[in-house]
């Protein structure tokens, strides 16, 4: 044992910077029976609006060379089911938490804050990058003005909670999302949400989704997460959760090298679901990975 | 919702059997700890520990005996090629079993079973668990070779084969035998049970749903996760709320076929 690998960040303490990413984890408890929960850092809950949303038609998924295509378009419970149901799920088993929001326009990202801020959530990732929904998501966070309000409303509504920007790498400079969000106030910022892409299939070469593009994840975007991760933490002083196609404990320790504070685990979890486990136990035995 | 309790488990294949041009019946040593399972359930297999191809594949359970766990797989691609290339003496990597609805058994004992081509691992597994019902099997395929008839033998009241080239038994699809077989007052009972492609499927409900008190079938999708949380093999289904999308692996594989909203099931 190299001892305390523990990480704080704001009011929220996780037991470890290992953290299973929003989205594939579902509400957490759904793998609770493949993977222990309470060894890793913690859960990012899938993506909730307000509202309950149903998510995208037709297909969701494809794979592709070393990665996936999604399409799922934020499917979820809701604000009111989540707050009731779900995270007290988590919490009452001391599973670490990471709550991610999104905001469907102004007045329901009001009321969402306004939920948060009722609930236990000691820490809030704003996911301002979901490539797969017209409102909201990736159309407010490719726009630095719009993180920086919408980062300053998260901040002046939650004022004693960590909240994490989540940013998309779907534009021409990551790192001026960045700069806007600490500006705003953001605790720390996540990066990166999934990379848009599309396939084609068939004799007559038809998009594979019916919105075309879709977001895509997996091994074959850790280079552009590594980048996006190694910039920001050369230009902002901000902490950072890096994700995107981590499928091994090296992977892991790039990202410690690259600069993250802390690290997602998404897609892999679909295949090796071992995986967040095994970086634990390698980091508590060899503690944390240095900083390049 | 009926679940069994799933587990990680590495497996040893014990016995391959090529069945027809594309088939291979895969029988694994069931591993200790591994939970019973009932007709619905599947399995999720890691075929291959690179990245390529990179999702684990899902595979009905199609027995389950203290011994063994059967799987029949199909080669349509890359990882289903892996898997049915796996030798007696390899390992798997597998979690299951997986699924939260499986098939209940028939009211009054008798059933009709439309199976299309690998759909038929589901359907066999509830023959082989039922042993004291009534089954009458329906089953096509493309062509002759692929009728795996030597897999079917056991179980059923009695069998009745289609394929799309008349090679084999009647000439056409599984839901006209079937028609033809109800209609003629041949095959009958309480419960239609079907898996197969989603066409079949859907064209069984709209032409002999109503003649069963239930029609139950078992779903297949691509899928990620298979157990839930990333809602990516969702089917749409008939509720208060439009769009209603229900996952196939967690809230399924079993639906009431009525309950789906077939028009709405589309790849695009
Ligand atoms: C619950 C469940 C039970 C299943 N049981 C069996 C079984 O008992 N025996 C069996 O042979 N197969 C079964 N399948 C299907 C099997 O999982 C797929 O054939 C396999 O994953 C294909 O992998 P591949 O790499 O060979 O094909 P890929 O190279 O990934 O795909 C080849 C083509 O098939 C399409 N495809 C892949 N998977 C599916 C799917 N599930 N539905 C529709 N289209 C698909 C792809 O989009 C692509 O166009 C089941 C699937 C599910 C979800
Ligand atoms: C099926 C699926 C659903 C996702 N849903 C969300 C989501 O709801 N909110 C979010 O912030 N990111 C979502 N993501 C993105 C992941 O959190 C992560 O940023 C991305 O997949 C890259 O990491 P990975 O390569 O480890 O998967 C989703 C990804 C996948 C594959
Ligand atoms: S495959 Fe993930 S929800 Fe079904």
């Amino acid at each position: 044992m190299s001892g305390n690998i523990a990480i704080e960040l704001g009011p929220a303490r996780f037991r470890n910077p290992v953290f299973l990413a929003s989205g594939p984890a579902g509400y957490g408890t759904e793998y609770e029976e493949l993977i222990d929960l309470e060894r890793i850092g913690g859960v990012v809950t899938k993506t909730i609006t307000l509202e309950p949303r149903a998510g995208n038609p037709g297909r969701r998924l494809w794979e592709t060379q070393g990665g996936l295509l999604n399409s799922v378009g934020l499917e979820n419970v809701g604000a009111e089911r989540f707050f009731k149901d779900k995270l007290p799920a988590l919490e009452d088993k001391g599973i670490g938490v990471i709550v991610s929001l999104a905001a469907e326009g102004w007045d329901d990202y009001e009321g969402l804050l306004g939920a948060a801020d009722d609930s236990s959530a000691a820490a809030v990732e704003i996911n301002l990058s979901c490539p797969n929904v017209e409102r909201g998501g990736m159309a407010v966070g490719t726009d630095p003005e719009l993180v920086a309000r919408y980062v300053e409303l998260a901040r002046k509504r939650l004022p004693d909670r960590a909240i994490i920007a989540k940013l998309t790498p779907n534009v021409t400079d990551i790192v001026s999302l960045a700069r806007s969000a600490e500006k705003a106030g953001a605790d720390a910022v996540t990066a990166i949400n999934t990379v848009l892409g599309m396939d084609l299939e068939g004799e007559d070469s038809r998009p594979v989704f019916r919105r075309v593009s879709a977001g895509l994840s997996g091994p074959a975007i850790l280079p552009v997460a590594l980048d996006a991760v190694w910039r920001i933490t050369r230009s902002v002083d901000l902490p950072v959760f890096g994700v995107g196609g981590i499928s091994s404990v090296d992977d892991a320790i790039k990202f410690f090298a690259a600069g993250a504070f802390a690290i997602q685990i998404g897609t892999a979890v679909f295949y090796d679901h071992t995986l967040p486990e095994r970086i634990v136990e390698a980091f508590e035995q060899r503690g944390l990975p240095a900083r390049n | 919702m009926i679940d069994p309790g799933k587990g990680h488990f590495q497996a040893v294949v014990s016995r391959r059997e090529s069945l027809s041009p594309s088939c291979v019946l895969l029988s694994i040593e069931r591993p200790r700890d591994f939970p019973e399972a009932r007709p619905g359930h599947f399995v999720s297999i890691r075929v291959a520990h690179s990245i390529e191809p990179l999702l684990r594949r899902p595979y009905s359970i199609m027995d389950l005996t203290g011994s063994e766990l059967v799987l029949l797989v199909k080669v349509i691609g890359k990882g289903s090629a892996l898997l049915a290339g796996r030798e007696p003496g390899d390992e798997l990597d597998i979690i299951g079993p997986l699924g939260g609805t499986v098939f209940p058994e028939p009211e009054g004992g008798e059933a009709v079973m439309v199976a299309g081509g690998t759909g038929l691992a589901p359907v066999l597994f509830a023959a082989r668990a039922w042993r004291n019902a009534n089954l009458h099997l329906v089953y096509g395929a493309s062509c002759a070779e692929e009728i795996l008839e030597s897999i079917v033998r056991e179980g059923f009241a009695s069998t009745h084969f289609a394929t799309l080239d008349g090679s084999l038994g009647y000439h056409g699809d599984a839901v006209s035998l079937c028609a033809e077989l109800v209609n003629g007052g041949k095959v009958g009972g309480s419960y239609l049970y079907s898996c197969g492609p989603k066409g079949m499927v859907s064209a069984l409900e709209a032409g002999l749903g109503k003649r069963f008190t239930e029609h139950y079938t078992s779903l297949e999708t691509i899928m990620a996760c298979g157990v839930g949380a990333c809602r990516g093999c969702t089917v749409p289904t008939r509720g208060e709320k439009s769009p209603a999308y229900r996952s196939i692996c967690a809230d399924g594989t079993v639906f009431r076929a009525r309950e789906i909203a077939w028009e709405d099931w589309n790849d695009r």
